[in-house]
């Protein structure tokens, strides 16, 4: 929450800049019937509104003074013509804006998506996901609002005060041109109003999702709050924040509440110079009664213009610069791509070879420095070492998800980057330490291995992966919900569906990264020799710390500082009494708490 | 302009603080009120803030909604009604500003005497145009007033009932549920109270002054001018009637594409893996379309009102116009009567459009009253009843007598207190749909432990093993009372547990879980965290040293105030599980209680936090939660549990010997490692006793429980 906040406050006061205003435009312009509609009914409801003040005057003059009573009528009779096209303006215009506003939404969101797919994961490591769900929801409606609502009520607010100006110089020039004389006072003031009240609103919201964070952490965090008995002291930090936020809003309504008598303050005063002026112009014959009633009528309406306009204007450059991050997330390159001809693989069977790979996620800070590495197919690999050693960094690199800064890896002989990603990612099985479920049932999260499996191949798949007996316990079986992320399970039981969903997916190569540390030991007996029958003919890599699935490993390779430390079966490394065999030896020592043996070694490997 | 707003303002604010005889003190209360600038509010909050801030909300709970907003603005009441009287003196000066244009047309312009008055005229629109913006401010500040302190007063009580409602309601509540409660229904009220209720008010009068006004210019032409006003606001509360449903279908289909993003983006690794690109481009597809369409379902359901409320109301100046201009004709009103009257009918059709926006908003704001009041009706776990006096600590001995144990049953039936409980019948009838998802809930969940008996002594060690949901979780979470027993005793020290008060229980009883849980505040504090007393700073890093993490604080930048979660500085699992080890330790609990404390820690830490574990373990009688053997089996008593039963108990080497679940996890275990042991120790008996001393010496495998693991213990943090 707080790191979305933060990318939102950036870059609000950002330079208007006219290439990305002209490809806002351009979101419009791709639907510009919709743009004509409404900029068309806008200019006829803009008009006609003018004209109807304007008809006013006439028949106070013509008519009633005049006492013409026939025109009169002709008149009113027009005034109700006039009604009847402002209203099919006022539909017009709605109709197409609020269309368009959806459809450019639609449109960039659309794009974006379509964006992200194609993005490596090395952006996603780098990008926050609140960040990006800024740019798809609230970016894109600003954006969208942008297009639509903002531009007709700029241009409508232009245009009325232009005819204003215009029917009000037919009456009578030199009044015109006094109420002329005011509006810039009038635009100026409102415009600094606005732009205050806004800076007012986003301090709100800050504070705003300061005390959502707030509840937030005290309503998942209520356990802890409990049992530390926190309660006084936690209300006591809520009520500053609640303060904060009372100011804040008080602050802003405050503001928002002197905007509008300030700003009919300053037309009172348009209104009395022609009260003043129309007075004495009444008195030598240049004015009408009509002529100074349909005056005040301007100046009055005027109001609604001008207040949108000093609206639209303070909120563009928040849109702005919302087009501004849509862009940049719409141009950003994905790092790792197709290559021009790459190939669908027939298969990936076949030895893999990493050829002299170095390796770095950062400049000037290699993980791997000239890796090589030959697999054969079929081998079962189990990486042991240190957390940040480079072993997540090895499988990564097979998967492709990130390639070699420098060297090859081969597969079955070829360069891996003549095929294509798909062809690669499709044939890989992956199964983390921190699976992820999508929120649906069981038999939608499986089937996202493979779309077309039948109910039997699914349910074979969880037998095979140890969880149809879980599966069975619960309420609804198959159709149980996960919950978003998979809440609603075990991190043990989200690990086992997370297996049969590779299982499933049938790979080529099997990647599991610690993918059963939280199974519990029966289980993860039952899944161990399941799991060694799909793992015999296919390449498979596996990071794990427990003993019973490392030691089965074809070959065990020793990770330390980006480089193979040791490797071999596990009987050959026992033997050589190296690194493997030293990891091996402490973690017994250590695994035996409260044995009433002292605790060997804690004091150094605290200090280390 | 603003400044001199501003100034205003503190003059108004310094105001009362000089002497003034009694008779003005009110008087002078208003002006404030009306003027004073936005931090005026610190006055509130030392003055009569305290009644305000500390009214109890149920107090709120009533049949009627209406009253319920009443009394919700408690302590604004006085300002609330002042800003609707604002409101109505607004009104009054703008339909002044047409009598004097009717003046003005009518005897100065037609009478060349009265021409000197034509300057007093512009100054008179000036002077009414500032004394409706005045009133108008005003009603807008007190409205804020009012609004801001009750959503901060409703702030403040939600966020403290919540952190004391039991754990049987979180339980059953969905943290997003109660977040949207707390923070956008409370913001829907707020606007209820700082512009709906107000506006309403605000319009109501302004039609009243102004029809009067029209019937003061003329009885007969007011009356006519007026009859398909009505017939416009109630065609807009209908339509915007309709319009909260299709906004709320476009608001869901909002959510449910924003849900679909959330996942997919966080779940990129996933959709990588499978390949999936494409099926989810599809799938967005379709969200992202059908958010388009209900957003132009919006769009077109505008686009039909506004042209017909234009051409009703409209049609109605229209025929009021043709009207008084006849009778202008006639000689039955003057000139100035007509434009007065056409002036007044515009502004007053003006606002009644708009009232039924309002009055839907309104019925909006009733329905997050209800959803707000049924986290307020909830009962609170009482902290400090208890009958055992709590002076001195405990000793940590407990028997467990025939324990029975089963969830709640709906916390909504006992809801509402006893002062009325026929309201909390009503609404439970109104929000009976998510009662009864609570109560699936618990039925679901049955008996979670049944006839648990066991005797512990003082500074003991229990061992709890078993699957999910055998019930071993349940059983150590009845000792700080987050739940009651329902049958049989547990004896604490000689006393009934129940008669325990809950908040000294949990002073002494320390919890270590499996998922640590750190607050988004500095290293220091959460150390500290719920802490009476105060802790020096040697006093801390001498818990943090124990715990084994003050030399990785010391490794940050900051130190101990190191914000947790700050960027560039991340925490691993063990390392903020040995914040919380810390953190307990500073507590100094009687009774320990390690849920799976260890089990998700990444390996690298292990070690180091089984160090600090058993340090955090000397002199105190400890419950330790396990789905593994090797972390029990030093235990001097082991519960093996199953469906809520203890179904095995005795110490490591008396379950070992006989046949149950016990033996068949350990043997597992076992069997690799006699591998490896065996392994081992031909490879290097010789060495391996040199090197560990004499007590490491030969093992035979029943002391083994341990997988040994493959990670290198290792503790430096990578930045």
């Amino acid at each position: 929450m707080s790191e979305h906040e933060q990318f939102e406050e950036e870059e609000f006061d950002t330079e208007f800049n006219g290439q990305t205003v002209a490809r806002i435009l351009r979101q419009g312009l791709k639907h510009w019937p919709l743009m004509f509609g409404y900029m068309f009914s806008m200019l006829v409801t803009a008009f006609m509104d003018g004209y109807l003040t304007f008809l006013t005057k006439r028949i106070i003059d013509e008519g009633i003074l005049a006492g013409n009573t026939e025109q009169l009528v002709r008149l009113i009779v027009q005034f109700g013509l006039g009604l009847l096209l402002v209203s099919l303006g006022v539909m017009g215009f709605i109709f197409s804006a609020g269309r368009l506003g959806e459809r450019v939404q639609y449109d960039l969101r659309k794009k974006m998506f379509g964006r992200l797919q194609e993005l490596s994961l090395s952006y996603f490591d780098r990008t926050p996901v609140g960040w990006l769900m800024s740019r798809l929801t609230s970016d894109a409606s600003r954006v969208g609002d942008l297009v639509s609502w903002g531009l007709v009520d700029l241009a409508w607010g232009g245009v009325s005060i232009i005819i204003s100006l215009s029917f009000m110089a037919v009456i009578n020039v030199r009044m015109m041109l006094i109420v002329a004389a005011v509006m810039p006072v009038l635009v100026v003031v409102a415009l600094r109003f606005k732009k205050k009240i806004l800076v007012e609103y986003r301090d709100v919201r800050k504070t705003n999702s300061k005390i959502t964070g707030a509840y937030n952490e005290n309503i998942t965090g209520v356990r802890v709050v409990k049992s530390l008995r926190r309660e006084e002291g936690n209300l006591e930090e809520f009520t500053d924040l609640t303060r904060t936020m009372y100011r804040a809003g008080y602050r802003a309504a405050w503001l928002s509440a002197l905007f509008l008598p300030v700003v009919q303050l300053i037309s009172a005063v348009a209104v009395s110079g022609i009260v003043l002026y129309g007075g004495w112009q009444f008195q030598v014959g240049e004015m009408t009664i009509g002529g100074i009633q349909a005056f005040v009528f301007y100046i009055t309406f005027m109001l609604f213009p001008i207040q949108e306009m000093a609206r639209i204007y303070a909120e563009m450059q928040q849109a702005i610069a919302s087009g501004e991050r849509i862009f940049s997330l719409v141009d950003a390159v994905p790092e790792i791509q197709d290559r021009d001809g790459a190939q669908e693989p027939e298969s990936l069977r076949g030895d893999i070879v990493f050829e002299n790979v170095d390796f770095r996620y950062e400049e000037e800070k290699p993980v791997l420095r000239d890796f090589s590495l030959h697999v054969k197919q079929g081998e079962t690999i189990a990486l042991v070492g240190p957390t940040g050693a480079g072993k997540s960094t090895i499988v990564n690199l097979v998967c492709r998800f990130y390639e070699p800064s420098s060297g090859r890896i081969l597969i079955n002989g070829k360069d891996y980057t003549e095929w294509t990603l798909h062809g690669i990612h499709s044939r890989i099985g992956i199964v983390l330490q921190t699976p992820y479920l999508f929120s649906g049932s069981i038999w939608d999260n499986l089937r996202y291995g493979r779309l077309d499996a039948t109910d039997e191949e699914v349910v074979n798949a969880a037998k095979v992966a140890g969880a149809h007996a879980f599966i069975e316990e619960l309420d609804e079986g198959y159709d149980s919900q996960v919950g978003e992320g998979g809440v609603l399970l075990s991190v043990g039981q989200t690990q086992l569906l997370s297996l049969a969903r590779a299982i499933l997916a049938d790979p080529e190569i099997f990647v599991m990264d610690e993918a059963t540390s939280s199974v519990d030991t029966l289980t993860e007996a039952l899944v161990q020799e399941a799991m060694d029958a799909i793992l015999a003919d296919r390449t498979s890599f596996i990071i794990a710390h427990r003993l019973s699935t490392i030691r089965k490993a074809d070959r065990i390779l020793v990770i330390e500082d980006g480089r193979i430390a040791e490797q071999g079966s596990h009987a050959q490394l026992i033997g050589q009494r190296g690194h493997y065999y030293d990891l091996y030896t402490k973690q017994f020592r250590d695994e035996r708490i409260g044995t009433g043996q002292p605790l060997l070694g804690t004091g150094k490997l605290v200090a280390a | 302009m603003e400044d001199k707003a501003f100034e205003t303002g503190k003059r108004a604010q310094s105001g009362p603080r000089r002497e003034v005889p009694a008779w003005l003190r009110p008087l002078l209360r208003v002006w404030p009120a009306i003027g004073g600038r936005p931090n005026a509010g610190d006055e509130e909050e030392e003055g009569h803030a305290g009644i305000r801030l500390t009214y109890d909300l149920k107090d709120t709970l009533t049949d009627n909604r209406f009253v319920g907003l009443w009394r919700m603005a408690t302590g604004f009441r006085k300002i609330y009604i002042l800003a609707v009287l604002a409101a109505g003196l607004a009104a009054l000066s703008s339909s002044a500003v047409f009598y004097l244009l009717r003046y003005f047309v009518d005897d100065v312009l037609a009478n060349a005497d009265l021409q000197w008055q034509i300057p007093w005229v512009a100054v008179g629109v000036i002077v009414l145009t500032l004394l409706q913006g005045l009133f108008s401010f005003g009603m807008g500040r007190l409205a804020a007033q009012t609004a801001e302190g009750v959503a901060r007063r409703l702030r403040n009580y939600l966020y403290d009932q919540i952190q004391r409602l039991t754990f049987t309601y979180h339980d059953t509540t969905q943290t997003g549920e109660l977040i949207q409660r707390s923070t956008s229904d409370v913001d829907t009220l707020r606007r209820l109270f700082q512009d709906q209720l107000i506006g309403i008010g605000r319009t109501g009068l302004l039609f009243l002054v102004n029809v009067s006004a029209l019937a003061l210019l003329h009885g007969w032409l007011a009356l006519l001018s007026i009859p398909v006003l009505p017939v416009a606001a109630v065609a807009s509360f209908f339509f915007f009637k309709r319009m909260e449903i299709v906004f709320e279908s476009y608001q869901s289909q909002d959510a449910a594409l924003s849900n679909r993003l959330q996942e997919r983006l966080t779940g990129v690794r996933v959709v990588k893996a499978f390949a999936r690109q494409s099926y989810e481009i599809e799938r967005f597809e379709e969200e992202n379309w059908e958010k388009y369409r209900r957003g132009v379902k919006i769009a077109n359901l505008h686009a039909m009102f506004w042209p017909t409320v234009e051409i009703l109301t409209g049609g109605q100046v229209l025929f009021a116009m043709y009207m008084a201009s006849m009778m202008v004709l006639d000689g039955g009103i003057s000139i100035g009567t007509y434009i007065a009257f056409f002036g007044l009918l515009t502004t007053t059709v003006w606002n009644v459009q708009g009232i039924g926006r309002l009055v839907a908003h309104v019925s909006t704001g009733l329905v997050s009253l209800n959803r707000v009041q049924e986290i307020i009706r909830q009962d609170r776990e009482e902290l400090e009843d208890g009958s055992v006096p709590t002076k001195q600590g405990l000793r940590g001995a407990l028997q467990f007598k025939n324990v029975q144990f089963a969830y709640e049953t709906p916390a909504a039936e006992e809801s509402g207190g006893a002062k009325d409980g026929k309201t909390a019948d009503k609404v439970k009838a109104a929000n009976k749909v998510l009662q009864e998802t609570r109560s699936r809930a618990f039925a679901e969940r049955g008996y979670v432990l049944r006839d648990i008996n066991f005797d512990v002594e003082p500074g003991q060690v229990i061992g709890l093993l078993g699957a999910t949901g055998s019930g071993k979780s349940s059983l150590v979470n009845l000792l700080p009372r987050f739940y009651d027993y329902s049958g049989g005793n547990i004896i604490l020290d000689g006393e009934e547990l129940r008669n325990y008060a809950r908040g000294f229980l949990r002073s002494q009883v320390g919890i270590v879980q499996q998922e640590p849980f750190l607050f988004s505040t500095t290293i220091r504090n959460n150390i500290t965290y719920g802490l009476v007393r105060d802790v020096s700073d040697e006093e801390m890093e001498a818990a943090a040293r124990a715990a084994a993490i003050h030399d990785v604080v010391q490794t940050f930048p900051k130190g101990y105030d190191t914000l947790v979660g700050e960027r560039g500085v991340t925490l691993s699992g063990g390392q903020k599980q040995r914040v919380t080890i810390a953190r307990t330790l500073l507590k100094d609990p009687a009774i320990l209680l390690l849920d799976d404390a260890t089990s998700s820690v990444d390996t690298e830490t292990d070690a180091t936090i089984r160090a600090a574990l058993s340090r955090l373990m000397q002199g105190r009688t400890t419950f330790i939660v396990a789905h593994r053997v090797q972390s029990v089996m030093a235990a001097d008593q082991i519960l093996v549990m199953e469906a809520g039963r203890i179904i095995q108990r005795g110490s490591h080497n008396e379950l070992v010997s006989q046949h149950g679940v016990y033996r068949q996890v350990y043997e597992l275990q076992v069997q690799v490692e006699a591998d490896l042991e065996r392994e081992i120790a031909e490879v290097v008996e010789s060495a391996e006793v040199k090197l560990n001393g004499l007590e490491e010496g030969p093992r035979t495998p029943d002391e083994n429980g341990a997988p040994p693991e493959s990670e290198i213990p290792h503790t430096v943090s990578k930045g």
